[in-house]
């Protein structure tokens, strides 16, 4: 018997693909959510700067922390930027995989049939290649929960900013209010992002 | 697995009918493939869906070495016809398959590249085989819009797709037609129903009538032979076609 009828049953690798296709699909939903509030950060960063300047020298502390928040949306938006590419990148993989399922438990069937035939060997090639896509999902699973936890840890240190933003608001005598509001909603979206983030790092994708 | 059986054989120059398999589940329309080989090479005729492919392969590689097969002739774009496709590409990347010009950038969706593909002008065109001249024969509208038949005039024989199709019952699985009456029964849904043109049928009639038919070879269902041809381009020529009761 050759190898390639030897080699794991497609038919055990195809619903494992096809579940981490769903898997990564609905991770997929979950980051395209996180950019979008994450690209609102970016506004309200630039707000608080506006409002900071208009407030002068009543609001020196506020002022400088909304630099950093501006700081913060900008790398945010890298990060977002960076699991954009690699979820993408975990897609194309789980979708071609489906594809090569397919055509592997035809050639198998084939194989088996006509085992003299040079199915075999076309079926040894795509199980070669196919072991390589493998590999290749496996690097972007590491790679994106990787960018998960740094993206994690930074959103983290914005929500700090965000609550120094709201002592410091208190601070702001006749912008008080605005400065208040401001940095509330800044820390209503931080944390909303943080527990995104927290659910995407359990998602069955990562942990098997 | 299907079963192969030989219509044709002179020297080197075969036609081989690949038929019936036990195992097709009767979700799939059962389907015929026909390999015609000469002079060491071989050209595969409506090779079939992805889902047959390891019963035609199997049977096809017991007569015939599937790396030696250097064309596909797709008669139309269905599923049926050239699923496939990608699987076969497998064992010789430098198969061409000739199809209408309307499909050409259609059927990649199967498989192939921009090489891949030799597209077939409405005319229909010969098209060599190791030297031997097989022709496309225009059969436009029956049923696909681009839609082509292949006659090999040394051997005498039409492939002729779609058109001759009959949707047997099971049990009923002789390769050629041996009743004519009781036969056609079971095509005349299929080509009410799937043709789309009277005018292309009556010029597909007139222009095969001129052949030199002595086995008519349809993708689904028996062949017809002898007498029963041109029993069968009556019948059709007769037969109203491109109405449908919705
Ligand atoms: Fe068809
Ligand atoms: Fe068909």
């Amino acid at each position: 018997m050759t190898t390639a009828l030897t080699t794991p049953d497609s038919s055990l690798q195809a619903p494992r693909a096809g579940t981490d296709l769903l898997r990564i699909v609905r991770i997929n939903e979950e980051i395209k959510q996180v950019v979008a509030v994450s690209f609102k950060i970016n506004i309200m960063a630039l707000n608080a700067i506006f409002l900071a300047k208009r407030a002068g020298t009543t609001a020196l502390g506020f002022g400088v922390l909304s630099n950093e928040l501006r700081a913060f949306s900008q790398d945010l938006r890298t990060c977002m930027e960076t699991l954009s590419g690699l979820i993408h990148e975990g897609v194309d993989e789980v979708s071609l995989m489906l594809q090569d399922l397919r055509f592997n438990r035809l050639l198998r069937e084939a194989a088996e049939l006509a085992p003299q035939s040079r199915a075999s060997a076309v079926l040894d090639n795509r199980d070669t290649a196919f072991g390589r896509r493998e590999e290749h999902l496996a690097a972007v699973r590491r790679q994106l929960r990787r960018a998960l936890d740094d993206t994690f840890r930074m959103v983290e240190l914005g929500g700090v900013l965000a609550k120094s933003a709201k002592i410091e608001a208190a601070y702001g005598q006749g912008f008080a209010g605005a400065l208040a509001q401001v940095s509330g909603e800044f820390d209503g979206i931080v944390e909303e992002i943080r527990t995104s983030l927290e659910s995407l790092r359990r998602s069955a994708f990562f942990t098997g | 697995m299907k079963t192969t059986r030989t219509i044709f054989q002179q020297g080197n120059h075969k036609w081989v009918a690949i038929v019936r398999d036990p195992k097709r589940p009767g979700y799939l329309v059962d389907t015929n493939e026909y390999l015609v080989t000469h002079g060491g090479e071989g050209m595969l005729l409506d090779p079939g869906g992805s889902e047959i492919f390891p019963a035609v392969f199997s049977a096809l590689s017991a007569e015939f070495d599937p790396s030696a097969l250097t064309a596909i002739f797709a008669s139309h774009q269905d599923p049926d016809i050239c699923s496939s496709l990608a699987l076969w590409l497998e064992f010789n990347p430098g198969l061409r398959c000739y199809v209408s010009w309307l499909w050409e950038s259609f059927i990649p969706h199967f498989g192939g590249n921009a090489q891949t593909f030799v597209a077939l002008p409405d005319a229909g065109q010969e098209i060599p085989l190791a030297g031997l001249p097989l022709q496309a024969v225009p059969a436009h509208y029956l049923h696909s819009s681009g839609n082509f038949n292949l006659y090999d005039k040394t051997a005498k024989i039409l492939f002729s797709g779609d058109i001759g199709a009959a949707l047997l019952p099971p049990g009923e699985d002789r390769l050629y037609v041996e009743d004519f009456a009781s036969h056609i029964g079971h095509a005349e849904g299929f080509h009410r129903r799937w043709m789309g043109s009277n005018e292309a049928k009556r010029r597909w009639c007139e222009r095969v009538s001129r052949l030199e038919i002595e086995q008519l070879c349809p993708q689904h269902g028996a062949i017809y032979r002898g007498a029963d041809v041109q029993r069968f381009i009556n019948w059709f020529d007769e037969l109203p076609v491109g109405i449908v009761n919705d």
